[in-house]
């Protein structure tokens, strides 16, 4: 029985082929770029999460500032500094912070074997490469002792490395830092094109000692406080806790955003989580709408199918089929109709997301299968047949069976 | 022998905007099992009407109808369902078979609704159509197959219920002469086996055929004749 409806539903689309054609592209058409483009747009959202992230994971960045209006008149605004005590002492007492530290930022000539140039000299301290989630393709990163003991050591950029030191290895290769002779004992490993950064990218930078930094350019301050919360959803309550250590040894408030001036990543990535999510609704509703203008196409196919078909409907009925059996037919006719095209469009989408997805990922977005979508989208297909069905259903079992056995 | 049939006063009122039309005005008719009955009667004597409340495809507007002692007029719709597919096989002047379906299949519709296995189903469809004369056809579409064929058809698959009762609706209406006389021998060959047999029809040949004539006129029973088999 179930067999013989599905034959009758395909029957049904084939005797109507042209219209079938038209309006379950409709169909095919919304389930497919709903996947596709909701896919899409999630790997946009990847596309930009992972390039604002290659700054360094969740990083928040803490900078002194002057003191805030409201707390004193505009002319003896106080400027804030921080000290590397101040930084330590964040470190020591922070229980949201997973790893902190100091930076220092230079522009500096520095020359290579190939050449001489200006280039964004970092003092950092060994806990930098966590905070950036720098690998290092050789050497070895800055480490305590290099600090310690004020050591004229670097690590390298590729970027940097290419322009300075050309074609040379880098491991133990000589550079002047104004004038100051470095060793590179470590080479990073290509970051890419950044969505964030400070200045430069990673690539272009030499890191030394923040010591180092600080001897070399005879500052007593550092220019930066790099940290990161131990989760995501403790962005807030890190950038509070920074904001209360360091306002009590600087003497501001805590509330005082401007004399420490905190960006941060898991904000800015916030943002464009609600406006990815907006899209989303926004795509969500436009396939929802293609689905039901294709569901008013079949539901019409399917009226049409009740009339033509009023004798069968009252045969059926005469042979002790019941209205609800009827009723059943033609609703289960309408969703195989619509479950041929939702599955189209299924397939197609999946297929241009899984195509798509082979592209290189970092030059171009490219989709995603999201399934949550592909869930909602055969969820959504289900609703527009059983919608565009219990019309005709109900159409077709109002016929008269003695009246439409004599119909001519 | 009690009826299988027994309608007492039945009207049939048609709702035709501001005047309703009285198509049965009042009907007393007993059937009884084996019987072989003509409803006969010029158009618009309520012959159609009275074969669509037979058939329990329309219900009565007033009056009683039992139907093998049991009251249809009160069964309600799956109730009506259920009478319609297994008590009574309709034979209809349009043979009213499923283009799409083979003629085997057509016999089997009725016992889908009955939840019969399919290879149950098959069989007896099977069995009907050898016993129509057309099992080398089994597995024609009605567009195959000539009138007296899908009337043949038809028949089997009015019978594949074992009905109570086979109710024909100008059976040779859509066929010619030969064909309709082939038709109403396998119809009345039928009641020799004990089927009753109700057949409405406007046809002279056909009510010279039957063993019991029922005129109508204007929605009431004109005569009621019955005559003993000529045969």
């Amino acid at each position: 029985m179930f067999g013989a409806i599905i034959r009758q539903a395909f029957a049904t689309m084939w005797l109507h082929r042209r219209w079938a054609a038209l309006t379950m592209f409709g169909i095919v058409w919304g389930t497919a770029s709903v996947v596709l483009l909701v896919g899409w747009g999630v790997g946009v959202h990847r596309m930009v999460d992972r390039g604002l992230q290659k700054i360094g994971k969740n990083l928040v960045y803490v900078l002194p500032g002057r003191v805030g209006e409201d707390l004193s008149p505009a002319d003896e605004r106080r400027t804030v500094t921080f000290k590397l005590e101040d930084v330590a002492a964040v470190r020591m007492s922070t229980r949201r912070a997973e790893v902190v530290s100091s930076e220092l930022l230079q522009w500096a000539y520095v020359r290579g074997a190939a050449s001489g140039r200006n280039v964004d000299v970092r003092g950092v301290e060994p806990t930098m490469q966590a905070l950036r989630g720098a690998t290092l393709a050789d050497g070895r990163f800055i480490s305590p002792e290099d600090v310690r003991f004020r050591r004229r050591v670097a690590v390298i950029g590729q970027t940097a490395r290419e322009r300075l030191l050309g074609p040379r290895p880098a491991i133990g290769a000589r550079v002047s830092v104004n004038g100051e002779s470095f060793v590179i004992v470590g080479l990073l490993e290509r970051v890419g094109t950044q969505l964030s950064r400070n200045r430069t990218e990673t690539d272009e930078q030499i890191w030394i000692p923040i010591t180092t930094a600080m001897t070399i350019t005879g500052r007593e301050h550092v220019d930066a406080l790099l940290t990161r919360p131990t989760e995501r959803r403790l962005n807030d309550d890190l950038k509070r806790e920074v904001r209360a250590i360091l306002a009590r040894r600087l003497h501001v408030s805590p509330t005082d955003e401007e004399a420490v001036f905190i960006i941060s990543l898991v904000d800015i990535l916030s943002g464009f989580d609600s406006v990815f999510a907006g899209l989303k609704v926004f795509l969500i509703a436009l396939a929802v709408g293609t689905l039901l203008i294709g569901g008013i196409g079949v539901m019409n196919m399917m009226l049409v199918s009740v009339s033509e078909r009023r004798r069968e409907i009252g045969l059926r009925l005469a042979v002790g089929a019941r209205r609800g059996h009827v009723v059943g037919q033609f609703l289960i006719e309408t969703l195989v109709i619509t479950s041929v095209g939702g599955f189209t469009g299924l397939a197609l989408g999946l297929g241009a997301c899984i195509g798509l997805g082979r592209l290189p990922s970092d030059v171009l977005p490219v989709p995603v299968i999201v399934p949550s979508v592909v869930v909602m989208a055969v969820a959504v297909t289900t609703l527009v047949g059983v919608l565009s069905g219990s019309g005709p259903a109900w159409r077709a079992a109002r016929v008269d069976p003695a009246e439409s056995l004599r119909a001519d | 022998m009690s009826p299988v049939i027994k309608l007492t006063g039945v009207t049939k009122l048609y709702d035709m905007g501001e005047a309703p039309v009285r198509a049965l005005n009042g009907i007393d008719l007993e059937i009884a099992r084996g019987e072989y009955v003509g409803v006969m009667g010029p158009s618009g004597s309520g012959k159609t009407t009275l074969m669509d409340v037979l058939g329990c495809l329309s219900r009565p507007t007033t009056g009683t109808y039992e139907f093998g002692g049991q009251r249809v007029d009160q069964l309600d719709e799956a109730g009506l369902a259920q009478l319609r597919g297994e008590r009574i096989g309709f034979v209809f002047q349009a043979f009213n078979l499923l283009p799409r379906l083979s003629a085997v299949e057509n016999v089997e519709l009725p016992l889908l609704y009955r939840r019969v296995p399919r290879a149950g189903r098959r069989r007896r469809a099977l069995e009907l159509l050898d016993r129509v004369g057309l099992s080398a056809r089994a597995r024609h579409r009605p567009a195959e197959l000539s009138g007296g064929e899908r009337q043949r058809v038809a028949i089997a698959r009015a019978l594949v219920n074992q009905p109570a009762v086979v109710l024909a609706d100008e059976p040779t209406g859509a066929l010619d002469t030969a064909t309709g006389d082939a038709i109403m021998d396998l119809i009345e060959s039928l009641n020799h086996e004990g089927h009753t047999v109700v057949v409405v029809t406007h046809d002279p040949r056909i009510g010279d055929r039957v063993t019991r004539q029922v005129r109508l006129r204007d929605g009431v029973v004109e005569s009621d004749v019955t005559r003993t088999a000529k045969r």
